[in-house]
């Protein structure tokens, strides 16, 4: 059994409950315990140093400490909650000064950093941890004959001087977990390009333009199937798609999946278990076709 | 060793699309993708067009894309390049049209260089300073002024005076993809470098100001692909956070950005949590409400509406406490 702390980040636990609750549903399956962080704060969404950068350092320097005192490493499910634990983590070890300074404040609440926890994303901690051949052991369900698009986004990559899961430039994670359940990956450019979530309520018209093109090309490509690692990518992907197909004036219509909802059908989940009624395009279709394969 | 070199062609003048034309060139130890297209250039075909000058990674003329991503093709090896995609596929930068070939007009890129003034404003008010001073008789140079304290730093980062504005970053940044208008990243991390410029004489704040209109600094999508892919390892969206920072410190708080920022620490503040709706709301503000209005109607009836009372955190007061060690409480 791998035990981490598991830190779902507030979208999962507010808009995105179906991400939380088809990680659960996985974790399950694959012998994974995940033991909650109740006293876990947001990550700032990865704007917050733009507030004050030792805010950042404090509020994450608290959650890294939390796992500590458990002698846990975290797993995340957003690619920004990622980055940001990541990013703190980085400064912690290696600024002696940052480090001093976060533990100042965290001597007043009653712990301390020393920098040994791992900040892992689920599609990470799948890949390495649990293993492919685990994985392909436990899946009911082949995901043969659906063409995959795997959408990393930014966070999950990038920089790489913070977050060190992967080739930057050529990053195959996601594609060879594909290939385990069966799937086909579906090789397009804007895989490793930006969703826009960043500047959703900003600027809508950068947003969407970028997630619509991303969706367009992956269509264009014949993905049945889009599938993210990160729950803001998928608001972007998901609920804002009618919104992004209107801005590059485009027809879209392509099902978003979580990554944890993916592995989630092949281990057997049905539709309502995975929270698919949620979603804003239909995985009906999908669903479909994977009812027939079974291993 | 022999590979192919698969490079972007477009004549504008003569062609109707751009196409792709194959070369096969021998590797040699050490070989870089700009010596492998010299090659090709002087011994297969002298019409392919590229920038190139100093070969030393310093003048930023040979920026183009290698296998997807920009790089100074005279910084780059061949052989890492083949051992991973087993091609040298080369194209023009992004966000810029083509002139020919491998050659883009970077106009755009050097207009919003010049729109953030990238040089010191005014003159100092230290009169001393303004004027030519003849040293009498016996008088001794006093200290130069930049050896005070006060000009230790002068400009925020210190790998901001490192760029060679060779458009790697604003090819792959994510922002100017999204709104072609967006400043982008070399741009804005030069208007922060002489934001935090002691010597710069901007009396009201101007710089701040004019960098939060749209199109400006809140447009950033914090792809984090300038730090990743610039070749002299600067990092301008750590720039633009400053800059972000540094505008809300100071109370410039009109555009949406500033007020989503804002909206996201206060949220943290109060409940320790995301308050989607609320941020929502407050960034946006009522017409950003009305215009979300469909999508967030169509989601509501799917069921996927964040709760509308956020449940504390536990152990709330450290949270409370960080902020007032910051001395963040009233902001």
């Amino acid at each position: 059994m791998i035990t981490y702390a598991y830190y779902p980040g507030c979208v999962a636990q507010e808009s995105a409950k179906e991400l939380d609750n088809a990680t659960k549903f996985i974790a399950d399956k694959l012998g994974i315990n995940l033991i909650p962080m109740p006293e876990a704060s947001c990550c700032g969404g990865g704007v917050i140093d733009g507030f004050d950068k030792n805010l950042k350092l404090f509020i994450n320097g608290r959650t890294l400490a939390l796992a500590e005192k458990d002698g846990l490493d975290i797993m995340t499910i957003c690619n920004t909650c990622t980055l940001t634990l990541s990013e703190v983590n980085e400064e912690l070890i290696n600024n002696p000064e940052s480090l001093e300074k976060t533990n100042e404040y965290l001597a007043k609440i009653g712990l301390k950093y020393s920098g040994k926890v791992k900040v892992k994303h689920i599609l990470y901690a799948v890949r390495d941890d649990v293993g492919l051949d685990k994985l392909k052991e436990k899946a009911v369900k082949s995901l043969k004959g659906i063409n995959i698009a795997p959408f990393y986004g930014c966070h999950i990559l990038r920089p790489s001087s913070a977050v060190k899961f992967d080739d930057v430039e050529n990053p195959q994670g996601f594609e060879e977990l594909i290939k385990a359940l069966g799937g086909e990956p579906v090789s397009y450019a804007r895989r490793t390009k930006c969703c826009g979530f960043q500047t959703i309520l900003v600027n809508e018209a950068t947003s969407t333009s970028l997630a619509g093109n991303a969706i367009y090309e992956a269509q264009e490509k014949n993905a049945d199937v889009m599938v993210t690692p990160c729950p803001l990518c998928h608001l972007s992907l998901d609920t804002y798609q009618t919104v992004a197909a209107k801005s590059i004036n485009k027809k879209l219509s392509l099902p978003i999946l979580h990554l944890p909802q993916l592995i989630g059908v092949a281990l057997g989940g049905d539709y309502s278990e995975m929270g698919f009624s949620r979603h804003n395009v239909s995985l009906r279709g999908i669903m479909a076709k994977v009812r027939q394969n079974e291993i | 060793m022999e590979f192919k070199v698969r490079a972007y062609r477009f004549n504008p003048e003569i062609d109707e699309k751009p196409y792709y034309k194959e070369y096969t060139v021998e590797d040699y130890p050490g070989m870089t993708v700009l010596n492998a297209l010299i090659k090709v250039k002087s011994e297969l075909d002298g019409t392919l067009s590229f920038r190139r000058s100093c070969r030393s990674a310093i003048c930023g003329s040979c920026a183009m894309k290698i296998n997807g991503i920009s790089k100074l093709a005279c910084k780059t090896q061949v052989s890492p390049e083949i051992e991973k995609f087993g091609i040298i596929n080369v194209e023009p930068l992004a966000n810029m049209p083509v002139v020919r070939d491998l050659i883009v007009d970077q106009e755009i890129f050097f207009d919003k260089i010049k729109e953030i003034k990238p040089y010191l404003l005014g003159q100092r008010e230290d009169e001393a300073h303004n004027h030519f001073h003849v040293l009498k008789e016996g008088e001794k140079i006093s200290q130069p002024v930049y050896y005070k304290p006060e000009f230790q730093n002068l400009t925020g980062n210190n790998d901001t005076p490192n760029c060679i504005l060779c458009e790697c970053c604003y090819s792959e940044c994510g922002g100017v993809v999204g709104n072609p208008r967006y400043l982008g990243p070399a741009a804005l991390a030069k208007l922060y470098r002489y934001s935090e410029d002691p010597r710069d004489n901007d009396k009201n704040g101007s710089r701040l100001v004019n960098g939060s209109k749209p199109d400006g600094m809140w447009d950033c999508v914090h792809c984090q692909s300038c730090e990743e892919f610039c070749p002299k390892g600067i990092s301008p969206v750590k720039s633009i956070v400053k800059l972000h920072e540094r505008t809300i410190k100071n109370s410039i708080t009109f555009s949406a950005g500033s007020k989503h920022v804002v909206s996201i620490a206060k949220s943290i503040g109060e409940t320790g949590r995301l308050d989607e709706i609320k941020v929502a709301f407050e960034s946006g503000g009522i017409s950003g409400l009305i215009n979300d209005l469909p999508m967030a109607f169509g989601a509501g009836l799917k069921g996927k509406i964040p709760p509308l009372r956020l449940k504390l955190i536990k152990d709330m007061e450290d949270i409370r406490l960080a902020y007032k060690e910051l001395d963040l409480e009233e902001k």
